[in-house]
């Protein structure tokens, strides 16, 4: 027979296992549910993943029989409910009929793998598989649909490779899963002349990467070849078949449990299929898998290609007329309960998704970590590392994600052949980053960092950094700037502390281009302006005009500003050298040159500024991100009632509050009339001498009550006292013989009864004094009852 | 008469003071004495101070066509004038003068502020061409008639407005009358209406604002229509059959034609002329060229707008490569010019400007030889255009004017038009000839008119008297479609003028910009082997 290669073994905490579990009966009880609605086709629709599970769970049963190394201690069995220790006799029954089953199996099939029919599950009971399965809804919509549900029972799995690969039976699942809501693929709008082009690039491309695939492959092989695999074909695994009809779904395809990924039937890893089951029933391949699954037909209502084991259950597509197999048992089949229990998912499980919160999958040269949100205190949820070789010593580079960072961090990507670390920020960050690409934190290294431009005031793009040079690049802003590049010189030594902050770089040229300012004509506006600050020279170039191919362009030369005899001159003709498209005759005057010179003399100052500011702004950032990485706080959504303190408190001071207020309610809502009222016979109007009755009874017994409070209190006071004198008695005949303990004891004694008596007496005057009143205050009230008040008016 | 003829004489306004003026005004420290150095040029001036001058009459402001501001202030100005040219002006104070009329403002359409505070004003008008005043100082004048505030309605930017010192200020209502009239008004008499006011004002003027606007409305839509109507006039003529979407000129064919108008109360003319046979007959064809028309004019335009569109890109292209090739050239040249001015041995220098110039000359052919390429190309793409563009005009006028029907109505021809009047010309002649010979015979109707009768005198009359109808009916036919024609013609030769003439201008502009550019390269260079040699 053929067996899937993979040798699985599943996981052992009876938890976890609980948790797919659910996941599984959630699905396939929204299944049931839609066969329900549609009636057309009865099928072994439900099964689930959990059945994969389940299976996959007793599966490892018999191997823990032999090779108890895992399992087991890790379960808990005392707290499993009764059904997972004993068989009903139903299933008594169940399990007789398979062990029939198996054993004409075995005899029509001598040389084929025995039926995983009935395997003991965890607390050692032989169950009948299609038992081990219950359809169950779960309130997660992630696991509605069987992809992400399948992600999700992957996430939960862990590989254990079996000490011995061939030991456990093979198990298969049929599933159908319907998708009826997964979404249609969008309207294809490309064109076609575009697609034809595409695909001719893509063939070129193809047959390049054939080439390459050849060779590495070739390479590989070579590489794999020193270990053949000695057991292929031999090995066995469970999987989820999906039977194609409900909700949509279109055609049979498999799942594979530990990767979630769904495989065609034709796909040749699958090398043929042993038995199937769902929630009702089992069915042997009775068809022959000489060719991988490829031609298997997967219609369970035909005896000839699959054997079931239970009659009567719904017949899957075909309309089965006859059923020859020797196997029927109709009460049996029409309710084949499952004894595992509900799966329950917690919120909390279900976010953590794998056991204790983390998962690690081995590539080939590739590991993937996994971690539960909140579970790293940096916010880190899975790394993804690559590694050169097979046997994963070298990395390639890693890739961390982060979720749930306040200040944004979303992936940081770390390529350890150029030691380079680009770090990309979600939306949020107080500086607007979005990504940051360094190899050091240092100041004035080489460096990237990307904003998101709209979140900031000056419009910046960009700035790239080397420790030459910067530049920015800018997008929206009022005057037009859209790039600046700033070299800088060797930093001239001071003899104080020198930081990058009290010393800044001298700044030998200050490159800035603008955008087209459309208020003004393109002679006038200015494309691009240099400063060379060392030279003392402004070079400026102005756009060109729409009809024109050159544009403009105006070098000035600052130097000297006094001549020869000292005279301060202002401005020569020499100064400035002038290109102009179109010479224009206002431009030639001095005047204009000098005060476009003052001009730029001024933008200098200005754009030296900026550079000197946005030097200051790089080193901010960088002590802003140090801190943050040290510090790295995660945020808390206020949705999130578990993990936010602050809405938890608040929540249970609001819980406390409505509490105290209900009680409050309930004080005042007290009626002091029921008790006399439940006397008189319902529903009557009372008369007024009933109302009078009425009142009169309800003083009287409140006088009553506060005398017998009064009492009572008197009466304790009296005890009180009493006790005491009989103890000072007691003392004044003993006081020569107590030993000082004893004394001591007397005294304190003495102290606490007094006070007890002194409250007493306080409590006996302060009733005293009270008790009119309060009398009074419920003849007031009684006055203003509704039920009494108009009929003791018409008497006063 | 605010101020007398004080003791100083009365000037007009002339050079020297606009020159002393200019100079007083000029900027301050090294500024300043560079503009002494070199003068300044009246054009250059944007804004001028001309107050306390006793200035009587403004004169010779032509020259500063940039001012944009000027102030006229405190002088003895009786009249707004000589300030045509100024357009560019935005800020104008004639404020403290002895103005009487605005007036002579209409050019200044990017007036945003005017003061005329402190004149003799009487009357609000002459404004209209000032659509962008924000500001209107008129206080201290002689303003008695509330309907001025109604006139300024009109300007949909106007914002401070004072008023203060007009007898109409004196008017109990004044405020609330203005902040109703005029709501988006912010500052009256240099004060901000408050939001409080503007409520009151509106709910108290509520009545007679609604009926103002709606009548404002009406007119806004009577120009609206009007517009509209214009502009689909100027749509038919350009498709050169306006007014043929009708009977008019069937009844343009009437209007001057006065023996037909006898002959149509003949017994049987009036049904001749109403019929389906002629009238509607003939209105039909002129619907029907007029469609012609409109789709040809249609077929023109698409023709025009490809073609334009063609060039366009053309040129844009052979910029953009103009640009790339500059571009490049300026990087070399650049890192050349460098080199050159660090090299030190006199020979690799001479050996690198020499270099250099042959680089410009490269570029000044490879320019070149571009806007050659462009040329030839323009040409050829100019000539197909006139090609197709003349077949178009010549294909309309022919089936215009042609005598077979060229689509599926039969009606459509000016010749048809002929066809149906030379018709009508023998059926009046026949009714004519016969009522001739009632009248011989002495039986006409009574009713007919003594104009008529008087045409019944004999053969030769009456069949002059048709003859002369017919022949009008004609002519006017034959101008009208002379009209078309020509007017057609000569569009088409302006249209393919125009553009050869648009196609040689930029030709020039571009070889003048490359020669500029080549010539400014060239005299760097040699700048800089001078400044070499004397180093």
């Amino acid at each position: 027979m053929e067996v899937l290669r993979e040798k699985v073994e599943e996981e052992e905490e009876a938890e976890r296992e609980d948790a797919a579990e659910r996941a599984e009966r959630a699905r396939t009880e929204k299944m049931m549910r839609q066969v329900e609605v549609r009636k057309e086709e009865t099928t072994l629709t439900q099964e689930m993943l959990r059945d994969l599970e389940k299976k996959l769970s007793e599966i490892r049963i018999p191997v823990s029989v032999e090779v108890p190394a895992f399992t087991k201690d890790t379960i808990d069995i005392s707290m499993l409910p009764v059904s997972y220790k004993t068989n009903t006799s139903k299933e008594e029954q169940l399990l007789q009929l398979a062990d029939n089953f198996s054993r004409q199996y075995s005899h029509l099939c001598p040389d084929r793998v025995p039926l995983f029919l009935h395997p003991l599950n965890e607390c050692e009971v032989p169950k009948f598989v299609s038992t081990t399965l219950r359809p169950t809804l779960m309130p997660y919509p992630e696991l509605y649909n069987w992809d992400s549900c399948a992600q999700f029972v992957s996430d939960f799995l862990t590989m254990v490779p079996l000490p011995d690969p061939l030991k456990p039976t093979i198990k298969r699942e049929e599933k159908v899963l319907p998708k009826k809501y997964t979404i249609r693929p969008p309207r294809d709008l490309c064109s076609r002349f575009e697609q034809e082009q595409e695909m001719k690039r893509q063939q070129e491309i193809r047959a390049q990467e054939e080439k390459r695939l050849k060779e590495e492959e070739e390479r590989l092989m070579e590489a794999e070849k020193a270990n053949p695999d000695a057991l292929h074909g031999l090995r066995v695994h469970s999987w989820v078949l999906v039977l194609s009809g409900k909700r949509e779904v279109p055609e049979n395809f498999f799942i594979d449990p530990f990767t979630a990924r769904s495989y065609s039937t034709q796909d040749e890893h699958f090398l043929g299929i042993e038995s199937l089951w769902n929630h009702k029933n089992y069915w042997i391949n009775m068809q022959d898998c000489w060719n991988c699954c490829k031609d298997l037909i997967f219609d369970l209502g035909d005896p000839v290609r699959w054997e079931y084991m239970l009659l009567g259950t719904d017949k899957p597509e075909l309309f089965l007329t006859e059923d020859d197999s020797g196997i029927n048992n109709e009460d049996d089949v029409e309710n084949l309960h499952s004894w595992v229990e509900q799966i329950e998912i917690s919120p909390e499980a279900f976010e953590t998704r794998c056991p204790n919160g983390k998962k690690v999958i081995q590539y080939k040269r590739a590991k993937l970590e996994k971690w539960a949100p909140y579970l790293n205190h940096n916010g880190l949820v899975s790394r993804l590392t690559t590694y050169e070789d097979l046997e994963c010593t070298n990395i390639l580079e890693i890739k961390e994600w982060y979720r749930n960072r306040e200040d944004m961090l979303e992936l940081r990507h770390i390529n350890k052949t150029t030691a380079l670390k680009t770090d990309y920020f979600k939306p949020g960050h107080p500086r607007a980053l979005r990504v940051h690409s360094y190899k050091s934190m240092q100041p004035e290294m080489d460096r990237v960092i990307e904003f998101y431009e709209t979140a900031r005031v000056d419009g910046l793009i960009k700035r790239e950094e080397t420790p030459r040079t910067m530049t920015e690049y800018y997008r929206g802003r009022s005057d037009f700037l859209s790039y600046r590049h700033v070299d800088f010189g060797p930093r001239v030594k001071k003899l104080t502390l020198s930081s990058a902050e009290s010393n800044p770089r001298p700044v030998v040229k200050i490159t800035e281009r603008f955008f087209r300012n459309p208020a003004k004509p393109a002679e006038e506006d200015v494309a691009e302006r240099v400063f060379l600050v060392a030279e003392e020279r402004i070079q400026l170039r102005y756009h060109c005009r729409e009809d024109h191919i050159t544009a403009s362009k105006r070098e000035f030369l600052r130097r000297s500003e006094v001549d020869s005899e000292g005279n301060k001159i202002i401005v020569t003709p020499d100064m400035c050298i002038t290109f102009e498209v179109e010479p224009m005759e206002h431009t030639k005057k001095l005047l204009y040159q000098y005060e476009t010179l003052m001009h730029l003399k001024k933008e200098e100052k200005l754009s030296r500024r900026q550079v000197w500011e946005s030097e200051l702004e790089v080193l901010e950032i960088l002590k802003l991100l140090k801190e943050e990485e040290e510090v790295h706080t995660l945020t808390i959504s206020i949705y999130d009632t578990k993990r936010n303190e602050k809405s938890k408190e608040y929540r249970e001071a609001m819980e406390r509050m409505m509490h105290e207020e209900h009680l409050r309610q309930v004080e005042t809502q007290l009626d002091y009339l029921a008790p006399f009222l439940v006397q008189l016979p319902p529903g009557e109007k009372l008369t007024r001498w009933q109302a009078v009755r009425l009142k009169d009874e309800c003083l009287s017994d409140f006088k009553q009550r506060l005398i017998n409070k009064a009492n009572l209190i008197q009466a304790r006071f009296e005890k009180e006292t009493q006790e005491l004198q009989k103890k000072q008695q007691w003392y004044q005949e003993n006081q020569v013989t107590l030993t000082p303990e004893d004394e001591d004891l007397y005294l304190s004694y003495c102290s606490q009864a007094m006070f007890r008596i002194r409250i007493l007496e306080q409590r006996l005057n302060r009733h005293k004094e009270l008790a009119p009143l309060k009398y009074l205050a419920l003849e007031e009230k009684l006055h203003k009852d509704p039920r009494l008040g108009e009929l003791l008016k018409m008497f006063t | 008469m605010n101020r007398l003829y004080t003791s100083l004489e009365p000037r007009v306004i002339d050079d020297g003071m606009l020159k002393l003026a200019v100079g007083e005004q000029r900027p301050q420290e090294e500024a300043g004495k560079l503009a002494k150095q070199e003068g300044i040029l009246f054009k250059d001036v944007l804004s001028l101070q001309l107050d306390f001058r006793n200035i009587l009459r403004i004169d010779n402001l032509w020259q500063f066509e940039n001012l944009k501001k000027l102030q006229l202030n405190n002088n003895i100005i009786e009249k707004i004038e000589g300030l045509e040219n100024l357009t560019h002006l935005v800020w104008l104070d004639l404020s403290f003068n002895n103005i009487e009329t605005i007036e002579g403002l209409d050019t200044l359409v990017n007036l945003e502020d005017l003061s005329l505070f402190n004149n003799c004003i009487s009357n609000i008008d002459s404004l209209d061409a000032l659509i962008k005043l924000q500001v209107l100082s008129l206080g201290n004048n002689q303003i008695d008639n509330m309907m001025n505030i109604i006139y300024l309605r009109r300007f949909r930017c106007l914002r401070t407005l004072s008023l203060s010192g007009n007898p109409i200020s004196e008017v109990e209502d004044y405020k609330m009358f203005i902040c109703a009239y005029l709501p988006d008004l912010v500052y009256l008499d240099f004060r901000r209406i408050d939001d409080h006011t503007k409520e009151v004002a509106e709910a108290k003027h509520h009545y007679s604002i609604e009926e103002l606007k709606h009548r404002e409305n009406l007119m806004q839509a009577q120009m609206e229509e009007e517009q509209a109507r214009r502009e689909e006039l100027e749509k038919h003529k350009t498709a050169f059959v306006e007014h043929l979407n009708g009977s008019f000129l069937f009844d343009s064919m009437y209007a001057e034609d006065s023996e037909g108008n006898k002959l149509s109360s003949l017994p049987g003319v009036s049904e001749l002329l109403e019929s389906l046979t002629y009238r509607d007959k003939f209105v039909i064809i002129c619907v029907n060229i007029f469609e012609y028309g409109l789709k040809h004019q249609e077929k023109r335009k698409t023709e025009l707008d490809t073609f334009s569109e063609c060039v366009h890109e053309a040129i844009q292209e052979n910029q953009e490569q103009g640009k790339r090739k500059i571009a490049k050239f300026e990087e070399k040249h650049l890192m050349s010019l460098s080199a050159i001015r660090e090299e030190v041995e006199m020979p690799n220098i001479e050996k690198m400007i020499l270099e250099c110039s042959t680089d410009i000359s490269e570029l000044f052919d490879a320019l070149m030889t571009l806007e050659m390429q462009l040329v030839e190309q323009l040409e050829e793409t100019i000539n197909m255009f006139e090609r197709n563009i003349v077949h178009l005009v010549g294909l309309f006028i022919k089936n215009v004017q042609s005598l077979y029907p060229f689509c599926d109505d039969l009606l459509c021809t000016m010749a048809q038009c002929r066809d149906l009047e030379n018709h009508h010309h023998e059926k009046l002649l026949e009714i004519s000839i016969s009522t001739l010979e009632k009248a011989v015979k002495g039986n006409l109707d009574k009713d007919l008119s003594e104009d008529v009768r008087g045409l019944f005198v004999d053969k030769n009359t009456i069949v002059n008297a048709v003859g002369a109808s017919h022949d009008i009916h004609l002519l006017k036919i034959d101008n009208r479609e002379d009209e078309l024609v020509t007017r057609i013609n000569s569009w088409c030769t302006r249209l393919v003028d125009k553009i050869r003439r648009d196609e040689i201008m930029r030709n020039r502009k571009r070889v003048k910009e490359i020669s500029l550019y080549i010539d400014h390269m060239k005299s760097e260079l040699d700048n800089l082997e001078y400044s070499d040699i004397l180093d």
